[in-house]
């Protein structure tokens, strides 16, 4: 069943060649971090236990702000959480080993919870980007008072100290926050670059996207803000044991700021960046504010709004512009291996209609787009939706694929009642949606894009990236036609805009729907393209049996592939029929040429 | 009727390609519109007309090609340095701020409130209406008495040259009378020369002199507006 | 008695600290995290009349000029370049604070600063004795509101800013110069967070970081005042009254929290804020 369509021995040499350099790399850093005391000033090993466990803390904020795009300010606050549980339950029940192990759960468990709350509270459908930032805001603001009123449960303004934690040296503890550092580094290396370290990226270029691929984006952003939390308690609980004090500064949204400053420095999206700038940055504190106290200050500030301003990603993606190879060219040939995969038939089918709409009805206020919407479409029909600007075909298009759009009427896909439910849950009815201008994810491969059009299919792996690329034939067929299947490991922003339009139409194919909705297909494209498009199209309702409803203004390229035109006017449904009934229509010309209102 | 004054050339564009980011609008197009003349420039929806609007008042930036207004090039000029030179626009999408008063959306035209008397008399004699009702919101207007808005706000510095982006759309016959009027209004007794983007043939070609239709940012066909033009035209923008 | 006037004043101090930010939010719809910067600059402003042996009330018109000059700097550099960079524009502002403050320390140092009062003692009104400052606080910021709200209504300048605020690409397709507009609007919201500064000085103690603790509490306001200053002064008169009761009542340290936990929830439940009031 599985066809090799392009083969690449480099490829898997390379990903062996990259695996090999990060262990060796590791490695160095092991041995750095275990050998290093022998040769480091007392001053240093302890500035570099602090600046080691904060760059575990930089490395969660490149995560999500880096990768993601959620610039958060939080992340201090589930630190300080962390370091609070530990040095609390030290403090009021103990110490043993049996203790110090709960401590070490609490101290990843309590900021998990908070996490996800933080989350559900940051990130549910429609919510916008500066929310999750005004939360990331308000929580540490919260802890942070709420340490201050604990009285002498927290310590209060003057934090606890006293308590007695892991029974290890100054030396002990920096290495037991270098190993951690690593072990955190490695397997955020290692994510970033899996099939599902990629949502992130992808979530951060066109979360719409994502949500039209069926990917429930605010339960990613959920659980990836729970995990890190996670990872900032456990930064915490080495902090209290390592420092043997807490202070309500650690969990303020100022360190928060502070962690972000030194991500973006070392430069956001490339992980060992921030690393680099939090350790590098955190060391020169200290070792400089005893001469140059504000000075300092105001050299990091100032370097701080020159890179936000004229080089965002930050110095370490200078040195990778420098020396990458691969991305940021076009590549032809490489790039994993295509393999075609038979149909899922994932998609219940049932009898009757594939979509049915009843007295679909749309108002802004008083203002009525659609009124009284009744249709039909069955499998294998390729449905042309026309009529004059302002009939109301792209606001039909948005209330077959949201739930929450219309004002009334019912919509059944594949017999269910879409009312209230949004894309995601839209898009595993077997619907897909073309946007008009093409919608993909311009910082990915063009391989990374449509193995993202699989992500709700097949669940990606956490640690690999595969070297094949599993599509159903229909899908390849679009590649091959358009010869983007020897453009596989080519970064999407490279493509050309009808390039960029095939590509879209194939991670729509390669979600496998039973009904793919278009807008304007051919907006922009040469003529060329445009014959190809319309190949496909006619080629995928009728052959395999997609539905397909199309708004389009070429006339010629409906005549041609349309089963059926549907004629929209002043937001009511005047003409449903074959396309030579429609074309020959005496209510068409009125409408085209200005006529009365029909 | 004005042939002895319509040789000369208000607006010339040659070999304009235009767009937004990757993807080419307007491609290649050649156009020339004579002084006192109107024009009307038809196509269906997505065929770039907006976009050669925008274009032409420097909204959006001509990629290669050359635009001349009166003779001087005008690429990279802003809109208001344009508007400042003569030119009107009456846009389509969201052309009002609907939150403010139709005297607050007309003074916004107008660059010192000292001329504001002068140029409100002057958008009166075309619509009285406005004179009793410049306190009213104007997202309260009706549809119709929203466009005759939109056009007095374009004729508020009595420009040379207007940009008229499909100003018929979903009116009564009875107001595109009234629009209609008010063109040849503007062209009988200022000599303004007007470039009318339309979708609505009979009146496209009942206020204009000459049309053309584009069709994928290119001129499909072009021609003097008379008898025979309807047919034609409806050829090209019928479904 | 008292509380009411505890809630009035409390508002009206809200109000005074985040005119300024909503003026910029507003028209170019970017937050300005150096918005604390502006605050401390302003009450050096204060400082810095005092040790010239000047009359405190000199320090109001100083510290508008000082922010505004300095606000214009500010958009040409640092913000006109991140215009269609909102997320960036929050950090680099936020750089421009840590600088601000590090240069104040440079310059004053770090320790706490006193300022002349501008006025001081109390009177009786509503049969109690209140705070005289507090009550020209309220004043203060009644007349803040009514100048922006003449400034909008009544000004070309206001008109265009209401033009840009409502429909950007409208106002630049009528021929409204967008940039200045939106430089002008700068300074004159730094001017006026410079001047609120002066203002606090005789309520917080003066030193270089104390901006910081505003800033929070003025860009919730501002989140949920969206662009509209009548929606500001709701939010600071319901935000800053549950402050006052629960500060009251319950604890004064989850009072310092009540405007920024209100504004989470507001936002939550509709994005919108009080925008629509």
């Amino acid at each position: 069943m599985s066809d090799a369509l392009a083969i690449s021995p480099s490829r898997s040499n390379a990903v062996r060649r990259r695996a090999a350099i990060l262990g060796v790399l590791a490695l160095v850093a092991l041995a750095l971090v275990i050998f290093g005391p022998m040769f480091l000033s007392r001053f240093s090993i302890n500035v570099l236990t602090r600046s080691m466990i904060y760059a575990i803390l930089a490395i969660t904020v490149d995560l999500l702000w880096g990768f993601t795009g959620i610039l958060t300010f939080g992340q201090a606050a589930f630190f300080g959480v962390g370091a609070y549980a530990t040095a609390m339950l030290l403090t009021h029940i103990g110490s043993s080993p049996t203790l110090i192990s709960l401590a070490l759960v609490l101290a990843i468990l309590v900021p998990v919870v908070l996490g996800t709350i933080v989350g559900w509270l940051s990130f549910y459908y429609g919510s916008t980007p500066i929310y999750a930032t005004v939360i990331s805001l308000v929580f540490p603001i919260v802890v942070t008072q709420l340490i201050y009123s604990g009285g002498t449960l927290t310590g209060s303004s003057s934090g606890m100290v006293g308590y007695s934690g892991l029974p290890f040296g100054l030396e002990g503890f920096f290495r037991l926050s270098g190993i951690s550092l690593v072990v955190v580094t490695l397997g955020a290396l290692i994510f970033v670059r899996s099939d599902s370290g990629r949502i992130l990226t992808a979530i951060r270029d066109n979360e719409t996207r994502c949500a039209y691929l069926g990917l429930n984006t605010q339960r990613i952003k959920i659980m990836l803000t729970a995990v890190l939390a996670g990872v900032a308690g456990l930064a915490g609980f080495l902090y209290a044991n390592a420092s043997g004090v807490v202070a309500p500064e650690n969990t303020s949204f100022v360190f928060g700021t502070e962690l972000v400053v030194w991500t973006a420095l070392g430069g956001r999206g490339t992980i060992l960046g921030p690393v680099l700038g939090a350790v590098g940055i955190d060391y020169l504190s200290a070792s400089l504010s005893g001469e140059l106290p504000f000075l300092w200050q105001l050299v990091v500030g100032t370097l701080f709004v020159v890179m936000i301003i004229f080089l965002p990603n930050g110095l370490a993606a200078l040195v990778s512009r420098l020396t990458r190879r691969g991305r940021g060219e076009v590549v032809a040939g490489a790039g994993p291996e295509l393999v075609s995969e038979a149909p899922r038939h994932h998609v219940k089918m049932v009898d009757g209609p594939l979509l049915s709409i009843d007295k679909l009805e749309k108002s802004y206020g008083s203002q009525k787009v659609l009124a009284d919407i009744t249709l039909d479409v069955a499998p294998g029909e390729l449905v042309s939706l026309v009529g004059p600007n302002g009939a109301g075909k792209t606001t039909m298009m948005r209330c077959l694929t949201d739930g929450k759009e219309s004002s009334g009427g019912v919509i059944r896909i594949a017999g269910k009642n879409i009312a209230g439910m949004v894309p995601n849950q839209i898009v595993a009815l077997g619907v897909g949606r073309k946007f008009q201008v093409a919608s993909v994810f311009e910082s990915l491969t063009v391989a990374e894009c449509l193995r993202m059009a699989r992500a709700s299919l097949e669940a990606p792996s956490f640690v690999a990236a595969s070297d094949t690329l599993s599509l159903p034939p229909a899908a390849i067929e679009i590649l091959q036609l358009t010869g983007l299947d020897q453009l596989l490991s080519t970064e999407v922003s490279l493509l050309s805009h009808g390039q960029k339009q095939s590509l879209e139409l194939a991670m729509v194919v390669a979600l496998e729907p039973r009904m793919i909705l278009l807008d304007e297909p051919t907006a922009g494209l040469t003529k060329a393209e445009r014959t190809t498009i319309g190949t496909i199209l006619k080629k995928l309702t009728n052959e395999l049996g997609f539905a397909a409803i199309l708004v389009e203004h070429d006339l010629d390229f409906v005549r041609d592939i349309s089963s059926r035109i549907v004629v929209l006017h002043q937001g009511r449904l005047v003409l449903d029929g074959s396309v030579d009934e429609v074309v020959n229509s005496d209510i068409v010309k009125t409408i085209y040429s200005g006529g009365d209102h029909v | 009727m004005f042939d002895t004054a319509k040789t000369e050339t208000k607006l010339e564009l040659d070999g304009v390609t235009s767009g937004y980011g990757p993807i080419a609008i307007i491609k290649d197009l050649s156009l020339s519109i004579r002084k006192g003349e109107i024009f009307a420039l038809m196509g269906k929806n997505g065929m770039g007309k907006t976009t050669l609007l925008k274009t032409i008042l420097g909204l959006v930036s001509a990629r290669s090609g050359e635009i001349q207004l009166d003779g001087r090039s005008i690429v990279g000029a802003s809109p208001k340095a344009l508007i400042k030179s003569g030119v009107g626009y009456a846009p389509q999408e969201q052309p009002l701020f609907t939150d403010l008063s139709i005297q607050d959306n007309l003074r916004l035209a107008i660059r010192s409130d000292r001329d504001l008397g002068a140029a409100l008399e002057h958008v009166f004699t075309h619509f009285p209406f406005l004179r009793d009702r410049l306190a009213q919101q104007a997202g309260t207007l009706s549809g119709g008495e929203q466009k005759m808005l939109i056009l007095s706000r374009a004729l508020m510095l009595k420009p040379d040259l207007i940009l008229i982006d499909e100003i018929s759309e979903g009116l009564q016959p009875t107001v595109i009378a009234q629009i209609a009027k008010a063109l040849q209004a503007e062209q009988a007794e200022n000599g303004t020369t007007i470039l009318l983007v339309e979708q609505n043939l009979n009146f496209a070609l009942d206020v204009a002199d000459r049309w053309a239709v584009l069709k994928l940012g290119e001129i499909d066909d072009s021609g003097i507006a008379d008898a025979d033009s309807r047919e034609r035209v409806l050829e090209h923008l019928k479904i | 008695m008292t509380l009411l006037l505890d809630i009035v004043t409390t508002a009206a101090i809200l109000f005074i600290v985040s005119a300024g930010l909503l003026a910029i939010f507003g028209v170019l719809e970017i937050v300005n995290f150096a918005h604390g910067a502006w605050l401390t600059v302003g009450a050096y402003c204060a400082v810095v009349t005092g040790g010239l042996g000047l009359s405190p009330w000199l320090a109001l018109p100083l510290a508008f000029v000082a922010g505004a000059v300095l606000g214009g700097v500010t958009e040409r550099l640092i913000v006109r370049p991140l215009y269609s960079r909102p997320q960036d524009a929050i950090l680099a502002t936020w750089g421009l604070g840590i600088i601000i403050g590090q240069l104040i320390t440079l310059g004053f140092g770090r320790d706490v600063q006193f300022t002349e009062n501008l006025l001081s003692g109390t009177i009786h009104i509503l049969g109690t004795d209140y705070s005289l400052y507090r009550l020209f606080a309220l004043a203060a910021a009644v007349a803040i509101g009514l100048g922006f709200a003449l400034l909008l209504e009544g000004t070309r300048l206001g008109l265009s800013a209401r033009a840009v605020i409502m429909n950007q690409s409208l106002a630049r397709a009528l021929g409204l110069d967008t940039t200045r507009i939106r430089f002008v609007t700068f300074m004159i919201g730094t001017g006026l967070t410079a001047l609120a500064g002066v203002l606090l000085t005789p309520l917080t103690s003066v030193d270089p970081t104390m901006g910081v603790a505003w800033l929070i509490g003025s860009f919730m306001l501002v989140m949920v005042a969206g662009s509209s200053f009548g929606a500001l002064a709701v939010a600071c008169l319901v935000f800053g009254g549950a402050q006052v009761l629960v500060s009251t009542f319950i604890s004064p340290i989850l009072g310092g929290i009540t405007v920024a936990v209100l504004s989470a929830l507001v936002l939550r439940i509709s994005s919108k804020g009080f925008a629509r009031v």
